[in-house]
């Protein structure tokens, strides 16, 4: 039994900050979302979760460079911390466990 | 290469107020980001909405900065603080408190009563689903001053007709006022011919009936719930059958003409019973399409297409949803630039729009179908009451200040222990607001007293104003009191968190002007008291002036009965007969009752052409009315209608140049349509016009033309009247057993004429006397303040030996400077402002001196009052008690 619990967007947000890499900052980070998974994601409902995260300690950010363009702003890139990755992997073990634990013909394979 | 970047500056401020610190630049960054991308995917507009819609989705707990938690405790504390503090210092000085929170009290009420009255007028009219969209058409002839709420018939369908920016229209055609029979039960009503756009524009509700349907055939009534009831009992009105007879009755006049038969009318619906308001008020309605029946027997004029006749109908359009006010307006212009630009007398008239939501309240308007006030009688109205919530705020503005340096030692303590100017700021408005809060429930309870003086005034009669108070009301009131709360406690807070602690506490004298600027407020307070007391004054005296004017004719015991259409000979008949009645004459209309007809004569074989006053009044008129007849003979009792004799005044005599009365008999005059007119008599002057009117008597032509008579004068024996009053209703019955005896005293008549000065008086004798009262309690603030700080003083000069006289004296002399000013300038200025409205009226009073000294002596009397008694009373004590204690 985990004490982590991972609501399902704070999960897909863990698990693209970890597809981006060095890279995730809000809008790649929006920008991966809404390529891959094909839904809408605001910038409001992103930014409370990568706060929360950080809270928890899954996720740690760090300021990147000023650049020109978006008004002269740094980016915040965030990565996952050990702990991060852990309860990652420990989601992961669940679900697998969960799909293995189904019988083979409730999905008619 | 890239376009200068221009995020939405409002939101933009927002989002940095808003954000938590930590997070504001990356996140900014990315809104940027997101905002040159799709500035340069779409366009700037689009991009600008995406970033306020971001914005606003970004203002969550997650992102918003928290207080911090000292802050958050430090403010509840402090308004603990606050809080206790005020209600302390209101509990301490119980006067002072009382003198602020009843002053604002009776402030308050009045302007509440505003309220109440504002929140009952717009509420008019607001039922009707498409009222955003209703307009009526207003007329504005060139020679009016004022615009006709009626307008000619034919607008409405030129409108529909020609202009596609009207959805519908309707037209309310005057001119129904009756009898409604069935059964051989009569009713009384009046209404409207209606077409059937009617109930496609406005949303009354049927009970019974199809309202699209209802006014579809010729000859279809709808009748109001209440009439239907009295009419058909407890019967089903639907397809029931109605005899109307017009008798010319309207919403202004009781007055009746011929009785018409106007046929049967079939009942296609009941109007519902609601408490909704509206401009309109109607028994009935008739479907207009049985207007063409009427045309074609002579009985109604026919005015379809008759553009300069803008009397008898009011006409609504319902603008198409995608229109707007400003294209209405256009068209109608070009409307009537086309309709009227040939016609000689119409040329340069106007039609304007007026919003339905518009109307009640709205501006004075010539034919209004109800009776309301004015716009502009609103405003005159909330002048006055902020004018006295004005002094109520200088009131506490003044005392406050007055009595600061009672306080200057907590503010200089609050200083020294971090208290920012800011905290002290809010801390004096937060006492001023609790006042007011107090205030506002003390005004709560005067409301009613000041609602009930109010709607006791005789021109509610004529006014239906529903004064219920609401949470609505109430709400908006309690805005308002803190508003005034604020507003009141604004000055001093300024004024008092301006204290250097240093000066303050080491006992300096803190460098601020001497009584300056509370010497001139209460000296205006006193100004404009002293000039409505002056007014009320003047106002009350001419109004007993109009009472006790002589009008050159004896309306005593003269009892006035409306024919309601019978025949005036049997009426006579039929009255004369009653004991009691000496005498009975018959008339179209009453002298000085507001209404005069006029008649343009010419001297016979000359060109000299005079404007007269023309009454048919029979030959016993100027007998039941005591006029004396100083030449010639009394009018021929006659029964043809072709009788040219005529009766007239010594003014006529004057105006068409002769030297004696003696010299107009037998002189004939011809009228405009060729008749000739022979004076038979000449009577004295008597007053026709109404006293307001402000005009002089002028030429008056009297004629027996028993066909046009409105009315029955019966001269009737002093005392017993109800014995006679019980005889002429039996009588009346055998005469009209429909309609109830319909009469009125004269001298009551005339006395109501002026009824609209005595509200005037009230009113402005209230508003003088609460002026009065709260600056004399400001006044007496001031006094006690001034005087307690003085005892020391008075304690030292009576150990002296200064007589207590003499003390009081001294201690009375500033107050008395300042009254005398406020007397200098109010005095002179009430007398010009005063005689500037007395100018308009003939009948007036001198405006002497007196007035305006006796109202002055009045002020000074009541401010030494004031102040009398808390001199003398410092003045009086025991100068050891004073000086016993440092």
């Amino acid at each position: 039994m985990s004490k982590h619990h991972l609501g399902e967007f704070e999960e897909i947000v863990m698990l693209t900050v970890a597809v981006l890499h060095d890279e995730a900052y809000g809008i790649a980070i929006i920008d991966e979302m809404e390529q891959r998974l094909n839904r809408k994601v605001s910038i409001g409902a992103l930014q409370t979760v990568l706060r929360r995260l950080e809270k928890k300690g899954y996720l740690s950010s760090r300021f990147g460079e000023a650049t020109k363009v978006r008004g002269g702003k740094r980016k915040r890139y965030f990565t996952l911390t050990s702990y991060g990755k852990k309860v990652l992997a420990e989601v992961k073990e669940q679900r697998i466990g969960l799909w293995n634990a189904i019988p083979k013909f409730v999905l008619g394979e | 290469m890239k376009k200068h970047l221009s995020p939405p500056k409002l939101p933009l401020r927002f989002f940095r107020w808003y954000c938590h610190p930590d997070y504001r630049e990356d996140i900014e960054g990315d809104l940027m980001e997101r905002l040159e991308r799709n500035t340069a995917e779409k366009d700037i507009r689009s991009a600008r909405w995406m970033f306020i819609k971001d914005v606003v989705r970004l203002f969550r707990p997650g992102i918003i900065r928290s207080l911090s938690g000292s802050q958050k405790l430090n403010t509840y504390d402090m308004f603990k603080n606050y809080y206790k503090v005020g209600i302390r210092n209101i509990l301490k000085y119980k006067t002072f408190s009382f003198i602020n929170i009843f002053d604002l009290a009776v402030a308050l009420s009045v302007c509440m009563l505003i309220i109440l009255m504002l929140a009952d007028q717009t509420g008019y009219d607001r039922f009707h689903v498409k009222k955003d969209r209703i307009y009526r058409v207003l007329m504005h002839p060139a020679s009016h001053s004022n615009p006709y709420a009626t307008a000619p018939v034919p607008i409405s369908d030129a409108m529909k007709q020609q202009y596609p920016i009207i959805e519908d229209a309707t037209c309310l055609r005057r001119g129904l006022g009756g009898d409604a029979v069935y059964n051989n039960k009569a009713v009384e009503v009046k209404g409207y011919f209606a077409d059937v756009s009617f109930f496609n524009l406005f949303s009354y509700a049927l009970e019974k009936g199809d309202a699209s349907t209802a006014f579809d055939k010729p000859n279809s009534i709808v009748i109001a719930k209440g009439q239907a009831r009295k009419l058909f009992g407890e019967e089903d009105p639907i397809g029931k059958s109605i005899d109307l007879t017009d008798r010319g009755i309207d919403f202004f006049s009781d007055e009746s003409k011929e009785a018409i038969d106007w046929g049967t009318y079939t009942v296609t619906g009941v109007l519902a019973d609601n408490d909704h308001r509206s401009h309109l008020e109607f028994d009935v309605l008739v479907s207009s399409s049985s207007l063409e029946l009427l045309y074609k027997e002579g009985k109604i004029s026919d005015l379809s297409n008759d553009w300069s006749n803008h009397y008898q109908a009011y006409v609504y359009l319902l603008l198409k949803e995608s229109s707007t006010e400003k294209d209405l307006e256009a068209s109608l212009a070009q409307l009537a630039s086309k309709q009227y630009s040939d016609d000689e007398r119409l040329k340069g008239s106007e039609l304007i729009p007026q919003q339905l939501t518009k109307i009640t309240p709205g501006p004075a308007l010539g034919n209004a179908p109800t009776t309301r006030l004015p716009l502009f009688v609103y405003y005159i109205l909330s002048a006055l009451a902020l004018t006295i919530m004005v002094f109520a705020c200088l009131n506490y503005s003044n005392l406050s200040i007055a009595r600061a340096v009672t306080r200057t030692k907590e503010i200089g303590v609050r200083k020294v222990n971090g208290a920012r100017r800011k905290d002290l700021i809010f801390q004096f408005l937060s006492e001023s607001i609790i006042t007011a809060l107090l205030a506002f429930i003390l005004a709560c309870i005067l409301l009613n007293f000041v609602k009930s003086a109010f709607l006791g005034l005789w021109i509610n009669n004529y006014l239906s104003f529903d004064l219920s108070s609401n949470l609505t009301v109430y709400l908006i009131s309690l805005g308002f009191a803190l508003l005034i709360g604020v507003l009141a406690g604004a000055f001093p807070a300024l004024h008092l968190s301006g204290f250097k602690p240093v000066r303050v506490l080491k006992n300096l004298k803190t460098g601020r002007g001497r009584l300056g600027t509370r010497k001139v407020l209460t000296i205006a307070q006193f100004v404009i008291s002293l000039l409505f007391i002056i007014t009320s004054i003047v106002v009350f005296k001419q109004f007993r002036h109009f009472m006790q004017h002589e009008y050159g004719f004896n309306a005593g015991n003269v009892m006035n009965v409306n024919l309601r259409s019978n025949d005036f000979r049997s009426v006579k008949a039929a009255l004369s007969s009653v004991p009691g009645v000496s005498d009975v004459a018959g008339s179209a209309y009453l002298p000085a009752t507001g209404r005069n007809d006029n008649i343009v004569l010419k001297a016979d074989g000359t060109e000299d052409k005079q404007k007269a006053i023309y009454v048919s009044v029979d030959e016993n008129f100027i007998n039941v009315l005591d006029i004396d007849l100083i030449a010639g003979q009394k009018l021929y009792p006659t029964a043809t209608d072709t009788n040219p004799f005529i009766m007239v005044n010594e003014a006529m005599t004057r105006a068409f140049g002769y030297d004696s009365p003696k010299d107009i008999i037998g002189e004939s005059f011809e009228t405009l349509d060729g008749q000739l007119l022979k004076v038979t008599g000449v009577v004295e002057d008597f007053t026709f016009h109404l006293l307001i009117n402000g005009r002089p008597i002028g030429p008056v032509v009297m004629r027996n033309e028993p066909e046009k008579f409105k009315f029955a004068s019966l001269k009737i024996a002093p005392g017993n009247t109800n014995d006679i009053i019980t005889a002429i209703e039996k009588k009346w019955k055998t005469v009209d057993p429909v309609h109830p005896l319909e009469y009125e005293y004269y001298e009551d008549r005339l006395a109501n004429n002026n009824q609209g000065i005595f509200d005037v008086v009230s009113i402005i004798g209230f508003i003088a006397f609460l002026a009065i009262s709260i600056a004399c309690l400001g006044l007496l603030g001031i006094a006690i303040y001034t005087t307690e700080r003085r005892t020391k003083e008075v304690g030292i000069r009576k150990v002296f030996g200064a007589s207590s006289i003499k003390l009081a004296l001294l201690l009375s002399k500033e107050f008395f400077i300042i009254l005398v000013i406020s007397i200098s300038i109010a005095a002179p200025l009430s007398h010009y402002l005063n005689s500037l409205w007395l100018n308009f009226l003939v009948t007036k009073i001198e405006l002497g001196y007196g007035t305006v000294f006796l109202g002055s002596m009045l002020l000074l009397v009541l401010g030494l009052m004031t102040i009398g008694p808390q001199t003398f009373r410092i003045a009086n004590g025991n100068p050891v008690n004073s000086l016993k204690n440092e």
